[in-house]
């Protein structure tokens, strides 16, 4: 995939297809240690050992159903080829965890692209779910909770159309806030 | 186009799938990124890419691209190969770089 963004809407997607009440993203640029990690992380139903041993073999993913797809197997030779690693911890009932850590000044590390549209899909995909987002360049952060959120609008969905402008507005400034 | 004269042709040096075949193909297409050959690579299309990674396999059989070509001998891994057999999926080698790969194509008809 050309942006990096377009993973991370891809794995998220899985995290909310697996029964997951709270799915964390999080994305770490450590220019200094000179690392681009991203996280994903849910609570949802998980996977025994012998299936998460086969969700990075393509043939597997593709050939079943296609809820995981070859999304899996290819941000991991993405984080591989940029001299990144990649790694997946997942219990049955309990959740799965995802890991990947690309070199952060690689020639073939993609960029990460529109992460704010990303993120604004992914938390309004499913509001039942609740999304923590979390965005660190070096020592700076944002976070997005939407349980506080939710909290502060009460009755008013997620998904409301000027939420959503809120959402986006808000996600959009905190980065311009941590970029610099 | 068939497939065997293409490989004889272009003298490449055939690492997977049935020998000789008779398959016909009827396209070129040229990327290294997998998510974009998976959204605009055609069925029947020759796939020319410097990735060997397994997931290559997965694609092209996903999209019934019959075969692959990686130019520049660029090693192709074991499992790969081992997979490309599996799915009878053509994969060659050659010495040429794709742009010159794509212009003899071109010369041949393709």
């Amino acid at each position: 995939m050309k942006e990096l963004s377009m993973h991370i809407l891809d794995i998220a997607q899985n995290s909310v297809h697996a029964d997951s009440k709270l799915v964390e993203i999080e994305i770490c640029e450590n220019i200094e240690k000179n690392i681009f990690e991203i996280r994903i992380k849910d609570d949802g139903k998980g996977m025994d050992e012998e299936t998460l041993k086969k969700v990075t073999d393509p043939f597997y993913t593709s050939r079943t159903t296609r809820k995981v797809g070859l999304g899996i197997p290819m941000l991991k030779s993405a984080a591989e080829n940029c001299d990144g690693y990649f790694s997946m911890k997942s219990e049955v009932g309990k959740g799965t965890e995802l890991t990947a850590t690309f070199r952060y000044d690689h020639i073939d590390r993609a960029p990460l692209g529109n992460i704010v549209d990303t993120v604004v899909t992914v938390v309004i995909s499913d509001i039942n779910i609740d999304f923590i987002y979390r965005h660190n360049v070096d020592d700076r952060c944002f976070e997005l909770d939407t349980r506080e959120i939710k909290e502060v609008l009460g009755d008013v969905p997620l998904n409301n159309i000027d939420v959503i402008c809120w959402i986006k507005d808000h996600v959009k400034e905190g980065l311009e806030k941590i970029k610099q | 186009m068939i497939i065997n004269e293409i490989i004889e042709e272009l003298k490449l040096n055939q690492l997977s799938g049935e020998k000789n075949s008779m398959k016909t193909v009827d396209g070129v297409y040229i990327c290294d990124l997998l998510s974009w050959v998976m959204a605009n690579g055609s069925k029947g299309d020759i796939w020319i890419t410097v990735q060997t990674h397994l997931n290559i396999i997965a694609v092209a059989s996903l999209l019934e691209m019959p075969m692959i070509i990686v130019p520049e001998s660029i090693e192709v891994e074991e499992e790969t190969l081992a997979k490309a057999d599996e799915e009878n999926i053509i994969v060659c080698t050659s010495e040429l770089d794709s742009f010159t790969l794509a212009c003899k194509l071109n010369e041949m008809g393709m």
